[in-house]
């Protein structure tokens, strides 16, 4: 380790502790400047250590969870970004505060996060044993621009990592795409036909034409969004083989699922303990992981059983009689899977929604307009109350009536700390779906008033 | 009374929650009683365009243009423009703005052939124009305050056969230079809003109305409806929107 190297991790240790006298998270900004110092410090870090990286549009922070609580129930050493500071320098700190002043990472293993656009940069310098994509959907455009332009970002990364074995996401054709031209060794992972009813080609989808020649893809069936059975007729492109399958979903609760999955030809029982169509595909995704990553199947499996997400994904809080659920929403796709959700709550409930248009959550507020709030119009009996807060209430308030709810039943309370005690004294099951930013602001009042912890200590 | 709507290449134009105008301008319409249909016609598919009242066609990534254009080639351009002349209403956004246009002009000299139906052409350049905006429309367009999101690196650039929709109060608009902002021909509106452009600007949402109900029955005063949350969320943004 060079003289660099040894000031950078000091500087970044330095930093650290300066953060968190004051109270503040300090989980990216100490290794930006220990970068500035060191531009490949994570390399020298990272070189060790057996990683397993997670990237795509949603379900990053989910899926990461998941195989975390694998390593942490076999008892492995191991490392990991869990304040979901997710970019170079997150990842950077994060290695800094597992290692000693001479660069030696205490840990044999580690889970990591990485954010879509990041990996570009994060793949070549982290080269992870295993990356998982769990997929691809347009998301705050002024952000990360078109969806192949996060395509090019992801497979710039895996460019300098040749020898990663990639875990793709068989039913999503951008994402399972990048197998076709690189040199990697890859395994996929997917919901097989059958598994689930086939659902209605949305009106709107992310990926309706062949990457590879432009011609209209066709369907044998769709698990949501673009993702499903796709098939190119003019290049014959198409969805591979699932190693990791979702055979069959047997029970959809509104506490979790119970799925069964077919492993490399293997039937398994899965209990996963987190609700929704979409954690299932974090789920199958999170096995293939954990068993690529050496820990075994029953390791995975056993994780799903217990494992809770937390941090505003499907996290639960004592409030009002019945209690409340955070589920952040950041693009159209995670927005219409969770209205979908809703669908399957049978008892009347109350919907907080919040939109912000800070730069984490993208500036640009149109993706509200792709999202099908409509949904919400056919469970609209069961809707108690519909609550809208944030910096942009006025203009989800505006979305949810063109969405066909009466004006009238919509509140805007932008005031969180009041909204909460209100909701504290509510009966009904509580609901609520914010943005990012409005996550972590909802959150930590959410926390106040409920007790929990403070995000960087997840 | 009926309105017809078609939305042009709803597969690929569809970047940016253009939808949104869509079920605003049929939503519009319903609540006073008159109906809207809604035709999608996708790459492939042909219809005439006499048959409508009201033509949109949003933005769209790059990905796909190569695709669209040969299917405008194959004839589209031509009814495009017939249509534009006979008066028909059309409500186009960002890259269907540009594309109602003479041509596209990437930064390094490529030269790309869209419909010429509006005297208007637009160059690339390095710089994106991001961001929310407003304008003020001009008279023969209501008049009304805009606010809006814009997302372009395409400068627009107006000829003298066309007038611009309106005058930038904040933001870029079509170059970001001269301070126009979209176009306006015969019964076109173009503009770079894009996305949620009408649920927020029900004024002009109600002018294109319209504008498109006077060609088909001669005279129309459209109700009044409740705005108050359509016009918070407009204020709010006027607001929030400086310089």
């Amino acid at each position: 380790m060079n003289l660099r190297a040894i000031l950078a991790i000091l500087l970044c240790k330095c930093l650290r502790g300066i953060s968190r006298l004051l109270h503040r998270g300090g989980t990216a900004m100490p290794g930006r400047y220990a970068l500035k110092l060191c531009p490949n410090l994570l390399e020298l870090l990272a070189k060790d250590v057996k990683t397993v990286a997670i990237t795509g549009t949603n379900g990053k922070t989910t899926s990461a969870r998941m195989v975390e609580e694998a390593f942490a129930k076999e008892g492995k050493s191991y490392l990991s970004n869990r304040s979901g500071a997710n970019l170079l320098s997150g990842i950077t700190t994060e290695f800094v505060m597992n290692s000693s002043l001479s660069g030696k990472v205490n840990k044999e293993y580690a889970v990591i996060e990485c954010d879509e656009a990041a990996a570009r940069t994060v793949f070549g310098q982290l080269k992870p044993k295993v990356v998982v994509v769990t997929n691809l959907f347009r998301d705050q455009l002024d952000r990360y621009g078109e969806v192949t332009h996060t395509l090019e970002n992801i497979h710039a990364g895996l460019e300098k990592t040749p020898g990663t074995l990639l875990c793709l996401n068989a039913d999503c054709s951008l994402t399972s795409s990048l197998a076709l031209d690189l040199p990697n060794p890859a395994v996929y992972f997917g919901i097989d036909p059958g598994a689930a009813p086939s659902r209605e080609k949305p009106a709107l989808s992310d990926a309706t034409h062949c990457i590879r020649c432009k011609t209209e893809y066709e369907y044998d069936y769709i698990s949501y969004g673009h993702l499903g059975g796709f098939r190119c007729p003019h290049c014959g492109y198409s969805r591979h083989a699932a190693d990791y399958a979702v055979s069959d979903v047997l029970e959809l609760r509104g506490s979790g699922s119970r799925v069964l999955m077919n492993i490399r030809g293997e039937k398994q029982l899965v209990d996963v303990n987190l609700p929704a169509m979409y954690n299932i595909y974090n789920a199958v995704g999170a096995v293939a992981a954990v068993t690529e990553m050496g820990l075994g199947v029953k390791a995975a499996v056993d994780a799903l059983a217990s494992f809770h997400c937390g941090f505003g994904r499907m996290e639960e809080f004592p409030l009002g009689k019945a209690g409340a659920r955070v589920m952040l929403v950041k693009n159209p796709a995670g927005c219409n899977q969770v209205i979908e959700f809703l669908q399957d709550i049978r008892e009347p409930f109350i919907l907080v929604a919040c939109l912000n248009d800070r730069g984490a959550d993208g500036t640009d507020i149109s993706w509200i307009w792709d999202a099908d709030f409509e949904g919400l119009t056919k469970m609209a009996e069961r809707i108690d109350s519909v609550i809208v807060s944030g910096d942009r209430a006025g203009d989800l308030r505006v979305r949810i009536k063109y969405a066909g709810i009466d004006d009238k039943q919509i509140r805007v309370e932008r005031d969180y700390e009041k909204l909460i005690r209100w909701l504290d004294t509510q009966e009904k099951p509580i609901y609520m779906m914010p943005t990012y930013t409005a996550m972590l602001e909802l959150r930590q009042k959410l926390v106040q008033h409920c007790g929990g912890t403070d995000f960087w200590e997840g | 009374m009926e309105l017809r709507i078609c939305h042009m290449y709803p597969d690929v134009l569809n970047l940016y929650g253009d939808g949104g105008n869509i079920r605003c301008l049929s939503q519009r319409l319903r609540w006073r009683g008159i109906d809207a249909s809604l035709t999608r016609l996708p790459i492939g598919e042909t219809a005439h365009l006499a048959e409508f009242d009201l033509v949109f066609i949003g933005g769209g990534q790059d990905f796909e243009q190569q695709v669209l254009l040969e299917d405008l080639h194959r004839g589209k351009d031509r009814e495009i423009r017939a249509a534009v002349e006979d008066g028909l209403t059309f409500l186009t956004i960002c890259g269907g703005y540009q594309m109602l246009g003479s041509y596209y002009e990437t930064h390094d000299g490529q030269r790309c052939d869209f419909i010429g139906a509006l005297d208007l052409y637009t160059v690339g350049s390095h710089t994106r124009m991001i961001g929310n905006y407003k304008f003020r429309c001009g008279p023969a367009s209501g008049g009304s305050l805009v606010v809006g999101f814009e997302n372009h690196s395409g400068k627009t650039w107006l000829g003298p056969g066309v007038e611009p929709l309106g005058q930038v109060l904040a933001g870029f608009g079509n170059n970001g230079e001269d301070g126009t902002e979209g176009a306006r021909y015969r019964n076109v509106f173009g503009t770079y809003s894009h996305g949620p452009l009408l649920p927020k600007n029900p004024e002009l949402c109600d002018y294109i109305l319209t504008t498109a109900l006077r060609r088909k029955y001669g005279s129309c005063e459209l109700a009044p409806l409740d705005d108050s949350a359509e016009l918070a969320a407009h204020d709010e943004m006027c607001e929030k929107i400086h310089k």
